[in-house]
């Protein structure tokens, strides 16, 4: 069931009116019927993979359950890894397997066998890397006791499998979110405008830009070589765009979805276009997941923050690789990722000013503002070739068009006046950049009737001009 | 009192809750009668689909032909010069794989079906199946009763406006506003007045066509496997069902032919031999390289047909049906 069907309104209203007709006094009733709807809204896509769900959510707590009451360390530490390796072994399996024995088997220049470790015919859960992420810092924060395990399997159940954020994040932390489960929600008029407001400006960044956006860079994607510089260097600036208001949109809804509930979930966008850096750029984009690795790789692989510059930028490698493999089975993701470390390695690397050493980022926030924009974007741009690619050879080849200067014969913005979305979202995001998005808090600036207005206005502009409908890129990761 | 429950309706709800609710119904009734409204005025626009179905509906124990293809296939036959009672389900993009669902899941409504007109253009085997014409799925459904993308279908497929808002917003447009009617589709759901093109805007000039650059549709040998494995289950079921298949390469204006990758061309033709072997119950009328029957005043452009052209055609069409045992 996608965010921006028919399908999920109807899901939603439903599951709403029950929800809240069950009363915030009822908690465990309101619980029970989160979890079945969740388990419903992910069933619909393959009910054979709520098994898996269900599986990952059972091992977890009981492993944390089993750290908590374990007395010797080493049998902490051995539920600990039970619970990764299982996490991990999942991941693997449904996303990585073919990957790698694809990856051998061409290094050494020859075919899958039909025996031994073969290629399998399996296809990906949804939202596999969310929640198993989600279930894996549990039982981490447990071990480390940042948080005490979960007592209650329903409400465990529900913060792994919770619909708004089950198939693409925000990839929430238990501290956060399981407390949620564990207290009554208090019905908030101001919180449930909140939450359509929200929706609708996430539908709109997905409807209206993202997929009408996809429509250029599908076309110029599918035949690069057919494509001057300008061209490729138009749907590459636009793929960018596309992923971040696919994506945040998706964010959007999810957290809309979720206040409509009573629940907060983490922020997960703050105009990434607007970063100085690239290390600024991640702290921007899809931050649930930055700080997910940031926690449970980066640092742990620092051990502590006065490490040298060498053994921060290796941490620094493997976190990026491992972010970029994150997005999917392929070299290009993991070029992607490298992309990034290089850059942020870079930023990072120490000189001296005067008697102080200070790394080129603070020589980046010297310059004028656009000028960094541009830098990052630039770099981040880059990097979306290779996300975009569906292999490094087209990847390499559409950026050697694009330096070569080919001439765009017949250069075509693809879908015409519809371009103007970009700029149209750019303002609204740049003009309310102090505010989680733009349609908050209208009332301190509106009147009823011109916010109906607007609301109307913007309904119209997603019934009229929604591009043809696309699945969530990040469904697949 | 705020805050307290209401047990006398379904649902129970304080009255924040109920305020909210209220709220938000109100703002979302205009939407759903404003929509409703759009959606009555774009079904009361003539449509080729609607005369289509309804002649299908309504004549289905009698149909004893059907025609499938694409938009030249469509242009090309005008079923009211055939004999024996005929529908012409072809339409835009349409391919072998949507061609395969019309006919699959309207056949038990055909009682009385004999013969099948299939498209084999010169590129249709170097064609991808199922092109960006998802939208129409909801036309299928609404006027066929047919899922021709085989995909899970709900309320809002059936939806005709919302299935493409571009192209209903400009014909809502065009029939409301400027009052555009040219169209004339006859009882078979064929339009009689579909001469409107690039050669009746040079006047039928051959010197001016003759300069027009013709874009040629991209082929992918790479598809040819596929599709022509796709063409022979389709052709087997045919068989199966005893009907008699007549496999028709259409006309395209003399300059076309220029244009057109004989590689491909020889490609095609060589499938058509194994057919030829293959399906006793297969014939063909190959009326792509006929340039002396169809002339520059038959045609919208170069590869479609107008009325008079479609006229020729079916003609040739229904002779060749009537040499045909049943």
């Amino acid at each position: 069931m996608l965010f921006n069907s028919f399908d999920f309104g109807v899901f939603l209203v439903v599951v709403y009116l029950i929800y809240w007709s069950i009363g915030n006094k009822n908690r465990v009733q309101q619980n029970v019927l989160i979890l079945l709807s969740s388990y419903l809204f992910y069933g619909l896509w393959d009910w054979r993979f709520l098994t898996l769900i269900a599986a990952s959510s059972l091992i977890d707590f009981y492993a944390a359950k089993a750290i908590t009451f374990s007395k010797r360390v080493n049998f902490k530490r051995a539920f600990l890894w039970g619970s990764v390796l299982w996490n991990l072994g999942v991941l693997f399996i449904f996303k990585y397997y073919n990957f790698f024995i694809e990856s051998f088997y061409s290094l050494f220049l020859y075919a899958a066998p039909v025996e031994g470790f073969t290629v399998w015919n399996i296809i990906i859960p949804v939202g596999l890397s969310f929640y198993t992420f989600q279930t894996m810092s549990y039982t981490i924060d447990v071990y480390k006791g940042k948080i005490k395990a979960s007592n209650n399997l329903l409400n465990f159940l529900c913060f792994v499998s919770f619909f708004p954020q089950l198939v693409a994040g925000p990839i929430e932390r238990a501290s956060k979110l399981l407390p949620q489960f564990e207290k009554e929600r208090e019905f908030s008029l101001l919180k449930s405008r909140e939450g359509l407001r929200q929706i609708l400006w996430g539908l709109f960044k997905k409807m209206v830009v993202a997929d009408n956006v996809a429509l250029a860079v599908n076309l110029i994607y599918a035949s690069p070589e057919e494509y001057g510089s300008l061209s490729l260097l138009y749907a590459s600036a636009l793929f960018f765009f596309q992923i971040y208001c696919d994506f945040s949109g998706y964010s959007d809804i999810a957290i809309g979805t979720a206040k409509l509930f009573g629940f907060s979930l983490s922020k997960n966008f703050n105009i990434p276009y607007l970063s100085r850096s690239v290390s600024e750029f991640w702290q921007r984009w899809h931050i649930t997941l930055t700080r997910w690795f940031t926690d449970y790789v980066y640092t742990p692989l620092i051990k502590n923050k006065s490490r040298s510059y060498f053994t921060r930028t290796i941490a620094l490698f493997i976190t990026m690789s491992l972010i970029g493999i994150w997005h999917g089975a392929n070299w290009t993701f993991l070029v992607f990722g490298l992309i990034q470390a290089i850059t942020i390695a870079i930023e990072r690397f120490p000189v001296k000013s005067g008697s102080k050493q200070v790394s080129l980022i603070y020589y980046l926030t010297k310059l004028p503002l656009p000028l960094t924009i541009i830098y990052s974007f630039i770099i981040i741009m880059t990097s979306c070739i290779f996300f975009r690619s569906d292999s490094i050879e087209t990847s390499f080849l559409i950026i050697k068009r694009i330096v070569a200067f080919i001439p765009s014969v017949n250069f075509s913005f693809v879908i015409g006046w519809k371009i103007l979305v970009i700029p149209i979202l750019i303002i609204a995001e740049v003009s309310t950049r102090f505010k989680s998005f733009p349609l908050i808090n209208l009332e301190k600036y509106m009147s009823k009737p011109l916010r109906w207005i607007l609301y109307y206005s913007l309904i119209i502009i997603l019934i009229r001009y929604a591009g043809p409908k696309e699945q969530f890129i990040y469904f697949q990761f | 009192m705020q805050g307290q429950k209401n047990s006398l309706s379904t649902f129970n709800f304080n009255m924040k809750q109920k305020v909210f609710l209220t709220s938000v119904l109100c703002f979302f009734v205009p939407i759903v009668l404003g929509y409703i409204l759009i959606e009555v005025l774009v079904l009361q626009i003539p449509f080729n689909y609607k005369n289509t179905a309804s002649f299908f509906n309504s004549e289905n124990d009698k149909i004893e032909t059907i025609i499938l293809g694409s938009s030249q296939m469509n242009n090309a036959v005008n079923p009211k010069y055939l004999d024996k009672t005929a529908i012409n389900f072809a339409s835009t993009s349409q391919h072998h794989d949507l061609d395969y669902n019309i006919y699959n899941q309207t056949k038990s409504k055909l009682n009385n079906l004999k013969y099948v007109v299939i498209e084999l253009s010169y590129a249709h085997l170097e064609l991808p199946h199922n092109g960006k014409y998802f939208w129409k799925n909801s036309v299928y459904l609404k006027y066929y009763g047919v899922n021709a993308f085989n995909r899970n279908t709900y309320f809002k497929d059936r939806l005709i406006y919302l299935s493409n808002p571009d192209f209903y917003s400009q014909s809502l447009y065009d029939y409301y506003i400027l009052n555009k009617q040219e169209a004339n589709y006859n009882s078979y759901g064929f339009d009689e007045n579909n001469f409107q093109g690039s050669f009746k805007n040079l006047a039928f000039s051959e010197e001016k066509i003759a300069e027009m650059k013709i874009k040629v549709r991209k082929t992918n040998q790479d598809l040819q496997k596929e599709n022509t494995v796709f063409l022979f289950k389709m052709l087997d079921d045919l068989e199966s069902n005893k009907y008699n298949v007549i496999i028709a390469t259409l006309p395209v204006y003399k300059t076309y032919v220029e244009y057109i990758d004989t590689s491909v061309v020889k490609r095609r033709d060589s499938i058509l031999e194994v057919i030829d072997k293959k399906y006793k119950n297969v014939s063909f009328l190959k009326e792509e390289n006929d340039t002396t029957l169809f002339t520059v005043t038959d045609f919208i452009n170069h590869n479609h047909l107008n009325p008079n052209g479609a006229e020729k055609f079916t003609k040739k069409l229904n002779t060749h049906i009537n040499t045909l045992k049943n």
